[in-house]
């Protein structure tokens, strides 16, 4: 017997999407889905965000990781509200892990959450999680050929960090391709070129986030 | 591997299904797929089968129903339909002021079932 029936296969994902969000809300919170490669430099990024915005925004982490405690270790020794999940293998965060990890957060006494996702390009994109923007990095070591080859992620994101802009001198890389390409996949993605590591360019990224927290 | 969390949340929707309509089994479980939702279809019907013990889909197929890219350009108001999974120009133009409106499906939209 044939039963029709028209049921999105990520309904359940969205619906505590949805909830998270509303939850982050009430609370005032804004969050954002930090995505990029592994070793791109999410967690150096994170660690010198918080630094400067230290006395200006509260911050709060969901480190999220296939295992290990390593990201997150780095981060409470900021001195900021951190919780880690190990998804045990899969590649991304979903809506469930992190209302889980809701709980755990002092919402009241944050005007930022950051997620920091599973390193991987292609997988984090598809699922909602609850945040008001997906950030990207992607390291220009990684080569300039990435946003033809990872559309999704480019799509998706409002921001994209083009991280250890420091070594451009040593590299072969086109940082105008990655640019025009990435815009052609979205062309209201807004850019920032830095380096978490000396520093350079994160007064922009910091302003930027320190005024979405504002605008909430 | 994200293959394997969609394979897994169509097992849980087609299950809560079938206990809410009483259906005591699935043959058939028929999917759209998006050309541009990400998914590799072959993957998607690996862990499929890999999941499937001890759900209501056990004995099922699972049968993927490829939508391609298609969009609207608002530059020479034509209806396309794309073979690339990326649409960065419209075919017919070469205008960059389109929208897509399918290739993003992801959705259940048929299950063949014991009674």
């Amino acid at each position: 017997m044939k039963v029709k029936m028209v049921k999105k296969i990520l309904e359940a994902n969205d619906r505590i999407a949805a909830g998270n969000r509303a939850l982050l809300a009430n609370h005032k919170v804004e969050a954002v889905n930090l995505m990029s490669a592994p070793g791109a430099g999410k967690t150096t990024l994170l660690e010198k965000t918080i630094r400067a915005l230290d006395g200006r925004v509260r911050i709060g982490v969901i480190e999220g990781d296939i295992q290990g405690t390593h990201d997150a270790e780095v981060i409470s020794g900021l001195d900021v509200p951190v919780v880690q999940i190990n998804t045990g293998g899969a590649c991304h965060l979903d809506a469930n892990m992190i209302s889980d990890m809701l709980q755990e957060m002092p919402l009241d006494e944050l005007d930022l959450l950051v997620i920091e996702n599973v390193g991987n390009l292609v997988c984090p994109a598809e699922f909602d999680v609850g945040e008001s923007a997906k950030i990207m990095l992607l390291s220009i070591t990684e080569g300039d050929d990435k946003p033809l080859k990872y559309p999704l992620m480019f799509q998706k994101s409002e921001v994209l960090i083009l991280n250890k802009i420091d070594l451009a001198p040593y590299l072969d890389v086109d940082m105008e391709k990655i640019r025009s390409d990435a815009k052609k996949l979205n062309p209201d993605l807004k850019i920032f070129d830095l380096s978490a590591r000396n520093g350079q360019g994160m007064e922009d990224w910091c302003r930027w986030l320190e005024d979405k927290v504002k605008s909430r | 591997m994200h293959e394997l969390s969609i394979a897994r949340n169509i097992l849980e929707l087609v299950d809560a299904t079938c206990h809410e309509q009483g259906y005591s089994g699935v043959e058939t479980v028929r999917v759209n797929v998006g050309k541009a939702s990400g998914i590799m279809t072959d993957a998607l019907v690996f862990a499929f089968n890999c999941a499937k013990d001890e759900t209501l889909s056990v004995n099922a197929t699972l049968e993927i129903h490829e939508i391609p890219v298609g969009g609207r350009c608002r530059e020479c108001n034509s209806d396309f339909i794309s073979q690339e999974t990326i649409v960065l120009n419209c075919p017919r133009c070469g205008g960059a002021a389109f929208e897509i409106t399918t290739g993003h499906e992801l959705e259940i939209f048929e299950l063949e079932v014991d009674g």
